[in-house]
């Protein structure tokens, strides 16, 4: 073991870093391993913004917060978790105003708080277009503050679990090369989502599933893995997201044919429509013949110049530079992309996951806030109000347990299995699988699942799967091996699309995220409504389900 | 569409430098940053370079294209390879390069720390528990600040950095004011003090380079302007930079032009300038130096000591003060002789022809 933590934390995201503040301010030695430096971090690119009910701009409470989020969840959100989630939201926001927080301000000088989808009350509190920015920068500043280590561009590869304990991890030094086994007395998973398993997806290169995969082949179970939530409007073919701002003043989607289609589909919301109804809406007509070059176009040109300038600068330079498209002149080609996670490893409410001193939270993790379909704004406030959680239950275990112990066996096994993949010379490049497998996830378990492309994706993935162990990492050095990492990333991608499609096929609804229109259109409570637990058995997917924790919200039609 | 790049490689173990050329098959809408995945995957594995979210927003990709600090993600490849032209890209300037393009952001991050760049909130709290309340136009000072993605394009390019490489920099500096400009924030003496040392604000050249290059319109220059300027209204000017800047202003006020011959004593001190006689002798014997008494007035001299009173009278000395550049205009408010405000409108629109004044 080259070094011994009581709490460590692997991801430097919001939630990695705001469970590694708790942490340290609970009294634990605690230090981050990050694959990044920690402002680089995805969270940082989170736009819109963050919920809570501080009624500042209209009367609200954490229970309308509760009821919309159950709602939005299509009701399969745990209840106790939501409810937890909403009542201690407003104080974490206080807190990051308090650390200081560069949040936009209303009239009187209180935190703004504007309208968002599906809830009942404008509590999205943000900073412009850019609030994830300014809570990666304020937590970083807060882990500056607090002198917590951070093993920064350390490449989480195993988690060390020894004596029915997880008890650290074996992480590859990007910048100097070399395997590092760093021991903690309890880990916190705070790893991200894995949107890089889609060929559009709004997610950073780095949103690869680590935690996810290292958490499966430790024994531990994924929750609802099934539900990833597709955002309308990410640009073909980068799937660089262009805000929902871009809709809200007035921007319009149409087809090849010129046609307003949403207002079809959603007579009175139309083009502001919650997200699930109008990434469908945009897949149908794709998939009808209605598309152009795969997308749908987002019309902006009535909106003139100078609005377009004033109001939607940022939208305008992305589309410059990743569709070569000034919106003022011509609409901007978009479709639905891979954006956001609802399932992850399952915790409970304070971030424990089934095995001893193994915590997790934010997109890595599902404590099950979000059900099968997750509201805009809830995702960031998740990070902060579980990670702060999970850091302080992984504090107080850590605190009263004394011992951490990483086997030489483990780091033995690891160097093995590292010195064969650098070994080979023979073989595959992991370019084209990770191409494959991104380009076939997005035609077979987008949007909308049908059976037979399903059950055709899976043998897709078991076909990737027996390629991979033959892929060949061609940098053989030490130094800043990013080609080492991705072909370990690939992997990662790898267990978790198994998973996900072994939950998908069997859910046999349509429920927020998971649209099966051609067998199962509508929800069905009475068989489904339940998590779907994968875990990992003798080399595959093995699916149970688990009861929805109820407290007061019963059921009913979505109707927005 | 066919790309072609030339990519300095170097391998910090042997210290093996080359400059490698690639042409490749790309897409249309293909980033510098596509074009190196592609180099990467189809051509050479063990090239390095950092990235991750590929549009704009998390400051992995800074490197240099064509001698100048790009982010990778930014830059579009169309045009240029149109045009035909095979750009040169190598690791960003004034940190030491670890492996091809990745370069070492320890010292980047040295003087980010250095800044103590975290709320010092004293005990000004606010009672209730919940936020402090402060209105939108007092944060709107720190906004540009705020907008920060510490990608270092703008330490690659900081001349002063190069000549003192323990120079604060423009990053760490333009931090140092998204704090001393947040109200919410109690050491903003102490911070004016720690960043008016040896290394600090006044050892910036002014060259502007920062505001050139930074590819999230932070402005580090205006930022360290700023932070100059609060100083002084702070009455931390110990500094030899802080004491010019002061003589300038005195100077105009007092006789309406810059009397240049005191301003090496008043700058750097007495004794410094003692050293400095020869070369004063110099300039007096081919007459460079005017008699100094009686001191010349400028005739307009009233109009300069009336725009120093206007600035102190509308708590323009310290950051607010500052206006740098094109939209320098935009934001002077002038009182006309009937009583009402107004401002001028920019001369110069970012991205527009620039529309000619006189004369037509």
């Amino acid at each position: 073991m080259d070094a011994k933590h009581d709490v460590l934390v692997i991801g430097a995201g919001c939630a990695g870093m705001r469970a590694a503040i708790e942490a340290h301010d609970a009294g634990a030695d605690v230090a981050i391993v990050s694959k990044l430096h920690p402002t680089r971090s995805h969270s940082g690119a989170a736009e819109g913004g963050i919920n809570a009910a501080l009624g500042n701009a209209a009367e609200d409470s954490p229970e309308t917060h509760a009821f919309d989020t159950v709602k939005g969840s299509d009701y399969l959100g745990d209840q106790d978790s939501i409810e937890i989630f909403t009542r201690e939201a407003p104080g974490d926001i206080y807190q990051l105003e308090q650390w200081g927080c560069v949040f936009s301000r209303g009239e009187d000088g209180r935190l703004a708080q504007r309208p968002f989808g599906a809830a009942g009350s404008p509590r999205t509190v943000y900073a412009a277009d850019i609030t994830g920015h300014v809570l990666i920068q304020v937590l970083y500043e807060q882990l500056v503050k607090r002198d917590i280590q951070v093993y920064e561009e350390f490449f989480a590869w195993q988690l060390v679990v020894h004596e029915d304990r997880c008890q650290g991890v074996i992480a590859w030094d990007l910048l100097h090369g070399g395997l590092t086994a760093v021991g903690g007395k309890t880990v916190v998973l705070a790893t991200g989502g894995v949107g890089r398993l889609y060929r559009a997806t709004t997610n950073a290169y780095a949103c690869t599933g680590d935690g996810m995969s290292m958490a499966l082949r430790a024994g531990l179970p994924l929750k609802d893995i099934e539900f990833m939530q597709f955002h309308p409007t990410t640009m073909y073919p980068s799937g660089i997201l262009i805000t929902e701002g871009c809709r809200g003043e007035g921007g319009i989607l149409r087809n090849s044919e010129g046609e307003r289609f949403m207002e079809r589909y959603a007579p009175t919301a139309k083009d502001l429509a919650s997200r699930d109804v109008v990434s469908r809406s945009e897949q149908t007509e794709i998939d009808e013949g209605r598309g152009v070059n795969g997308s749908v176009l987002l019309d902006l040109t009535h909106l003139g110049a100078e609005r377009i300038l004033t109001r939607l600068p940022g939208s305008r330079e992305l589309a410059m530079v990743y569709a070569g498209v000034d919106p003022i002149q011509e609409p901007i080609p978009v479709r639905p992309g891979a954006h956001y996670h609802m399932g992850g490893v399952e915790t409970d409410t304070d971030g424990l996951t089934e095995l001893t001193g193994l915590y997790a939270a934010g997109e890595v993790a599902c404590v099950s806030v979000h059900g099968a379909n997750r509201l805009g704004g809830n995702s960031l406030m998740e990070t902060i109000t579980f990670g702060r959680r999970a850091g302080r239950a992984a504090a107080e275990w850590a605190l009263a347990n004394t011992t951490v112990e990483v086997p030489e066996s483990a780091t033995r096994d690891a160097e093995r299995e590292l010195s064969e993949l650098l070994g080979r010379s023979k073989g595959e490049r992991p370019w084209k699988i990770r191409d494959e497998l991104g380009q076939t996830m997005l035609e077979n378990f987008g949007v909308f699942r049908r059976e037979e492309q399903m059950q055709a994706q899976i043998g897709i993935i078991e076909s990737l799967r027996e390629r991979y162990p033959t892929v060949v990492v061609e940098d053989k050095g030490d130094v800043f091996n990013s080609d080492l990492t991705q072909a370990i990333e690939l992997g990662y991608l790898l267990d978790v699309a198994a998973c996900m499609l072994q939950a998908g096929i069997a859910r046999k609804e349509s429920r927020g995220a998971h649209s099966r229109p051609h067998d199962y259109p509508t929800r069905d409570d009475e068989n489904f409504m339940k998590h779907s637990i994968t875990r990992w058995v003798d080399g595959a997917p093995e699916l149970s389900y688990k009861d929805v924790r109820f407290t007061k919200y019963l059921p009913e039609e979505r109707k927005y | 569409m066919q790309v072609g790049l030339k990519i300095w490689r170097y391998d910090a173990k042997t210290g093996d430098k080359a400059l490698r050329e690639y042409e490749f098959d790309a897409p249309e809408e293909a980033t510098l940053l596509d074009c190196l995945d592609i180099v990467k995957d189809r051509h050479d594995g063990s090239l390095a370079y950092r990235k991750s979210c590929r549009m704009m927003i998390c400051g992995s990709c800074g490197m240099r294209m064509n001698g100048a600090a790009v982010l990778a993600c930014k830059v579009r490849m169309y045009d240029i390879a149109n045009a035909g032209q095979v750009p040169v890209i190598s690791a960003m300037g004034n940190l030491p390069v670890i492996k091809d393009l990745v370069v070492d952001m320890d010292p980047f991050w040295a003087k980010f720390k250095a800044m103590k760049p975290y709320l010092q909130p004293g005990y000004d709290q606010p009672e209730d528990g919940r936020e402090h309340v402060i209105s939108q136009e007092r944060m709107n000072v720190i906004h540009k600040e705020s907008l920060c993605i510490n990608c270092g394009c703008c330490v690659s390019e900081c001349n002063s950095w190069d000549a003192d490489p323990e120079f604060l920099g423009p990053q760490a500096l333009a931090k140092g004011m998204r704090f001393v400009g947040d109200p919410r924030d109690a050491a903003k003496v102490e911070r004016l003090d720690a960043y008016s040392g040896q290394h600090g604000i006044w050892e910036c050249t002014r060259c502007y380079f920062c505001n050139e290059r930074c590819p999230k319109g932070v402005d580090p220059r205006d930022a360290i302007a700023k932070l100059g300027a609060e100083a002084m209204k702070e009455g931390i000017d110990n500094d030899m930079g802080a004491k010019h800047a002061n003589w300038f202003v005195t100077s105009a006020k007092t006789t309406g032009w810059l009397r240049e011959t005191e301003l090496v004593p008043k700058t750097q001190g007495v004794v410094s300038s003692i050293k400095e006689m020869k070369f004063a002798m110099g300039l007096v014997k081919h007459g460079k130096v005017p008699p100094p008494f009686p001191p010349h007035v400028a005739e307009g001299v009233k109009e300069s000591r009336a725009l120093y009173d206007l600035v102190k009278e509308q708590g323009r000395d310290g950051a607010l003060g500052i206006v740098q550049g094109e939209r320098a205009l935009s934001r002077l408010e002038h009182t006309h002789g009937d009583g009402h405000a107004s401002r001028d409108q920019a001369d110069v629109t970012p991205g527009e022809e620039p529309t000619r004044r006189g004369g037509e």
